[in-house]
């Protein structure tokens, strides 16, 4: 009864997981470089989400003016009006995320070939960088139009950062829902609603703590809860949504 | 009248109302008994 | 359940007898809470146990999504669907006897507090639900949309039953509804119908969602390819 040799395990059986992952990340790379190809030569989500920011946002503005908060009101009503314009920038941009594929067919290309994962991984990470550079314009924008002071310029960038994030990849999940039922353009912001008044309650807060100059900890801690959250749902849900 | 006036009138119209649902979910099952029954 | 035995009749009977006995003890038996407004507090016993009601529902709705993407299997879809079904009309009932009472109470129908947005929240969750059933065509996908969306809501649940509650500095009111609300609860009286009524709008809730199923499969039974959720005529 020697005690067995120890063998040395073969360098090939480490490989596989690790390679599986590249893989993976490979193809959700590809997923998103395609999306981006696709959105510059069309051009046609960037102008969308450009379009109803920038109207939301001149409306805003010359409805209420530089002056027309008073300074004791701008910690409540300002913050919730720049999420406004995101939010209604994000769904009129955004649900067309899976209805291009759908129409022009090219979803059976990619049910076929990809990892379902991997696909809403892309995707989801488009539409993030889609919303962020948005918010990128938007922000120090609305910033100066509303003469809006910042107190914590990191909890603004917090805020639109895991706010912009969480809200990319739920749409991301709802736009996959929505692109295999009819009556996709009134059916998202239904869907959406609910599903993103947590986040949105959140980031408002975060928010209005960067111009206040402080807020509580749960709430920075719950937002990235919140993305985390939406994440592994959408990680999980998504393939049962993309396949029968 | 019972509780007094107003609040027992709320409390009968109550019992009506609920003995009412009752009896209209007593026959609805048996309507879906009936259903069921048919091949 | 669809037996005709004298027993299978009777539990239904002593669930009317149930209710019954809850509606006089909310009116006879209970004492009215201090810091309400009259009569008002009598609200409570109807209003609490469907809005629990309306929660247990959407959980079940919930679960049973999680069971049907698991296992496929058609009658789980139709639980879950008739669970939202029904959860609605308690939540809607939940809501709108909800607003009546702050209305009394407070002179707002509406001011948004934790409670009132979870449960606004909740409705909201349910309308979109049968919206998209109502607008996939092809059945299994129906089935399967809906229940991730009813997976998807269960995820996001706890942001509003917990995260909420603790963000009550967003609303300008102060919030008056868990202050009084955990006063009410000491009375033993108002304990008891409270706790007797929420057993009783549960047992209801069931057995219209058992109806509701039976009708689902007879539907389907009837038109399969096309799974009415009415039986035609």
């Amino acid at each position: 009864m020697t005690a067995p040799l120890v063998r040395p395990v073969p360098v090939q059986a480490a490989a596989p997981a690790s390679s599986a992952a590249r893989a993976w990340l490979a193809e959700a790379g590809a997923v998103f470089v395609k999306d981006w190809r696709t959105e510059l030569r069309t051009r046609h989500a960037l102008h969308t989400l450009l379009l109803f920011a920038v109207t939301t946002l001149v409306t805003v503005s010359l409805a209420l003016g530089p002056m027309g908060v008073a300074s004791s009101e701008r910690v409540a009503v300002l913050p919730a009006l720049l999420w406004v314009i995101v939010l209604f920038a994000a769904a009129a941009g955004l649900p067309r995320g899976f209805v291009h594929e759908e129409e022009t067919h090219t979803a059976i290309a990619l049910r076929l070939a990809g990892t379902p994962s991997a696909i809403f991984c892309g995707k989801a990470l488009y539409s993030a960088s889609l919303l962020l550079a948005l918010e990128a314009l938007l922000a120090p924008l609305y910033v100066a139009v509303m003469q809006l002071p910042i107190a914590q310029p990191a909890l603004l960038l917090a805020a639109l950062g895991l706010g912009g994030l969480g809200l990319a990849i739920a749409s991301t999940l709802l736009a996959a829902i929505v692109a295999q039922a009819q009556g996709r353009a009134a059916l998202f912001p239904i869907l959406a609603f609910p599903v993103l008044l947590p986040l949105l309650l959140l980031a408002v807060e975060l928010t209005r703590g960067a111009v206040a100059g402080g807020v509580g900890d749960a709430v920075l801690t719950n937002l990235a809860l919140y993305d985390a959250t939406m994440a592994v749902a959408g990680l999980m849900l998504f393939p049962l949504v993309w396949n029968p | 009248m019972i509780g007094g006036g107003g609040i027992g009138m709320v409390m009968i119209v109550n019992l009506v109302i609920w003995t009412g649902l009752f009896l209209y979910l007593l026959r609805l099952e048996s309507h879906v008994r009936d259903l069921e029954k048919e091949p | 359940m669809s037996t005709l035995s004298v027993a299978g009749r009777a539990w239904r009977w002593a669930l009317w007898a149930w209710i019954s006995i809850c509606i006089v003890g909310a009116f006879l038996y209970a004492p009215l809470a201090a810091k309400f407004i009259g009569q008002s507090s009598r609200i409570l016993f109807f209003h609490v146990p469907m809005a629990w009601t309306s929660f247990v529902a959407f959980i079940a709705a919930g679960v049973w999504s999680i069971l049907y993407l698991w296992r496929r299997d058609p009658d789980q879809d139709r639980a879950a669907a008739a669970a939202v079904e029904i959860g609605l009309v308690f939540c809607f009932l939940a809501t709108a006897t909800g607003a009546m009472w702050a209305r009394v109470m407070w002179g707002a129908w509406w001011n948004w507090d934790p409670r009132q947005t979870s449960i606004s929240v909740v409705l909201v969750f349910y309308a979109a639900y049968l919206v998209l059933r109502g607008a996939v065509e092809d059945l299994e996908a129906r089935a399967r949309l809906c229940a991730a969306y009813a997976v998807l809501g269960l995820v996001v649940a706890p942001f509003f039953f917990f995260v909420l509650p603790r963000m009550v500095s967003f609303t300008l009111h102060p919030d008056a509804v868990i202050n009084t609300r955990a006063k009410v609860e000491v009375e033993s009286r108002m304990l008891q119908v409270l706790l007797a009524s929420s057993l009783g709008f549960n047992v209801l809730f069931f057995w219209m969602h058992g109806v509701r199923v039976r009708l689902l499969r007879v539907a389907a039974r009837r038109a399969p390819q096309v799974e009415l959720e009415e039986v035609p005529a």
